[in-house]
């Protein structure tokens, strides 16, 4: 029962804002935890053997009547579900300490459930307005969890948010309308294979430049990023983790992949044009972040960074490439979540996130600072950890494409990487203590907890690459390699 | 043909006066006018339900809400604004237009479609049987604009 994945969480947050009324933490605690928890393990045990014999596609009935809901789960699907699955279960815990002062906790938890509704619905649909449906559920649900704080930068922040994700929405419905009016269908099969038989390279081009430019802003690639920086921000914490760990990889880079690779099939010159804009975002947002003060817009512009090399690595197209990529899209999502939450925790117990203003808090905080480390050196691209191994599978692709240009890009760039996460470290966590935060304390329980299971996660990626690289990224790989036969 | 531009053109002004328009029940009125129109532009291209449901939630329902709104908040309509919208618009939209003409000129009659399908069932059969899932989404876009509301005028607790 995959449809569990949208199913569940929609009735849940369906009935949240009223259990709210009754009791206003423990209840909404618990159901959405209970929620994630379970996606998640169904994902890891029941979901996987599913997939034994290939794609699996599901139509369901209603009283013996057949409904039109078809869902389809692929290698690539079941791993961005087990992805969204886990990232979220450590978010929910996070929450259950750090939303205590924002209040309201039932509307937070039933909105969070919503994006996740959104974005498990986007991974399993099999039709390009369904595609747009379900993206514009999990955006809603995030306008509104970017301005949850309500305060005056945290509305400007989801007000622009909001203006350039509605751009990008119109950009992808009038590609989908262009499709359908080109071929007279929506799903994704049928469409490729209209594609085909018309063989009409000028409008397939504008459909795939609207979709580039649609997809492009939901995944914040350079020069599309300027919500990013203000959005991820702006929001509590958690959001933050689950926008630029999460959000920004499903509606911009696996919608994005889906529809270049299963509708129009990988060109050469679109292979071309994905890499190059990956590269960009690499080196541009790189820069960027080495300028900012503030840690959680370091981090952002840092996230804009890191989905270059995703899309860099997909763009290649080849085997190697796309499971480099598939890889680094999961360790990013792991440690920057991980960051994320550290930022809050930071936050929350010297109620500043100006680097300049801290130091040292690596004394008070050791947890925090511990993970923060193991995290940052993940992303960085320091072995044994997981994000070296991905960059390295990305790298050793471009060499095998014969793109020696962009493999140094990207080996220059995994060191300003290092170099401005060594800046946070620096500058938050060691050196002096600072007196004015001598009574901090370490964060709360449930906070730590999440860190702590997330920074494991960034070193066993690493350790059991091989493994990890078999079980999950090679089925995904070899789904999105092959199609899903629709 | 001409018809239909004309009424395109009025749609786009009609938006655009929503936007620019410093009074709130002009702003409501200006975007009831819009998708009037649109509604209209719906029924031409013989999307009929697409134009009843446009006039009718669009252009009626949600008016008469926002009208009411603004009328039972007695605040003065009037918004501080900047000033730049009223010309960057204009030369933005200009540009615009210019371009597309030229894209459409080179396009229109050059682009092959394949037939489309045959229309299969009437459409409440389309609604409920064959684009379910579809339902399932708006059901769940609705929800979470509710759920947003609920959060963002939410009352200020004890502990926040």
């Amino acid at each position: 029962m995959i449809f569990l994945y949208i199913g569940l969480p929609l009735i849940v947050a369906a009935v949240l804002p009223l259990v709210g009324k009754v009791s206003k933490k423990v209840l909404p605690d618990v159901l959405a935890n209970g929620v994630f928890l379970f996606l998640f393990a169904y994902a890891v045990t029941g979901a996987r053997p599913l997939l034994a014999g290939g794609a699996l596609r599901q139509t369901f009935t209603w009283f013996g009547e057949p409904l039109g809901i078809q869902i389809a789960v692929d290698g690539f699907s079941l791993f961005l579900l087990t992805v969204i699955a886990l990232v979220s279960a450590c978010v929910g815990l996070y929450s259950i300490s750090y939303m205590e002062h924002y209040g309201s906790k039932a509307n937070y938890y039933a909105l969070l459930l919503m994006m996740i509704v959104g974005m498990n619905g986007l991974v399993l649909v099999t039709d390009l307005f369904q595609i747009y449906i379900f993206m514009e559920v999990a955006a809603v649900a995030s306008y509104a969890l970017v301005a949850f704080g309500r305060e005056h930068a945290e509305l400007e922040a989801a007000f622009k948010y909001l203006m350039l994700s509605v751009v990008a929405s119109a950009a992808v419905l009038l590609a989908i309308a262009l499709l359908f009016g080109l071929t007279g269908s929506l799903s994704f099969a049928a469409v490729g294979e209209g594609l085909r038989r018309l063989d009409d390279k000028i409008a397939a081009g504008i459909a795939s430049a609207l979709f580039l430019l649609g997809f492009g802003l939901k995944a914040a690639l350079v020069p599309f990023h300027a919500w990013l920086p203000d959005a991820h921000p702006s929001a509590p914490a958690p959001i933050s983790a689950i926008l630029s760990g999460l959000l920004i990889k499903v509606s911009g880079v696996y919608a994005m992949t889906r529809v270049f690779f299963h509708v129009f099939g990988l060109t050469p010159a679109l292979s071309e044009v994905l890499m190059w804009l990956g590269a960009v975002s690499i080196v541009v947002a790189a820069l960027l972040a080495l300028a900012q003060k503030d840690m959680k817009r370091m981090l952002a512009y840092s996230s804009i960074s890191q989905v270059g090399y995703v899309v860099l690595g997909l763009g290649i197209g080849t085997p190697l490439g796309i499971a480099g990529g598939l890889f680094h899209l999961l360790n990013h999502a792991v440690a920057k979540s991980l960051l994320f939450l550290n930022s809050g925790s930071v936050q929350q117990a010297t109620g500043t996130r100006d680097l300049d203003e801290m130091g040292g808090l690596a004394k008070r905080m050791p947890i925090t600072a511990t993970t923060n480390l193991i995290g940052s050196l993940s992303i960085s691209g320091v072995p044994p950890l997981g994000g070296f191994w991905s960059k390295l599978l990305i790298i050793m692709a471009l060499v095998q494409a014969r793109q020696p240009a962009l493999a140094v890009i990207a080996v220059l760039a995994s060191v300003l990487t290092l170099w401005y996460y060594l800046i946070i470290q620096r500058k938050a966590f060691f050196g002096k203590l600072n007196a004015r935060w001598a009574e901090v304390k370490e964060a709360p329980f449930w906070m730590s907890a999440a860190t702590v299971i997330l920074a494991v996660l960034c070193l066993a990626l690493g350790l059991f690459f091989s493994s990890v690289v078999s079980t999950w990224i090679q089925p995904a790989a070899d789904g999105l390699a092959k199609g899903m036969g629709m | 043909m001409a018809l239909d531009i004309a009424l395109l053109v009025g749609l786009v002004l009609a938006a655009a006066l929503a936007i620019l328009a410093k009074d709130l029940i002009k702003a409501a009125v200006a975007l009831a006018v819009s998708s009037l129109l649109l509604g209209i532009v719906f029924f031409r291209m013989s999307a009929p339900f697409a134009g009843v449901f446009e006039i009718s939630v669009v252009a009626g329902l949600i008016t008469v809400l926002f009208i009411l709104t603004i009328a039972l908040t007695k605040t003065d309509g009037e918004v501080q604004e900047s000033r730049t919208a009223l010309w960057i618009f204009p030369i933005f939209f200009i540009v615009f237009i210019a371009v597309d003409a030229l894209v459409m000129k080179g396009l229109t009659a050059k682009i092959a479609t394949l037939p489309a399908g045959p229309e299969s069932g009437a459409f409440g059969d389309v609604l409920w049987k064959q684009r379910t899932f579809d339902l399932v989404g708006q059901l769940a876009v609705i929800l979470s604009g509710v759920f947003a509301v609920l959060a963002l005028f939410r009352k200020r607790d004890k502990d926040e």
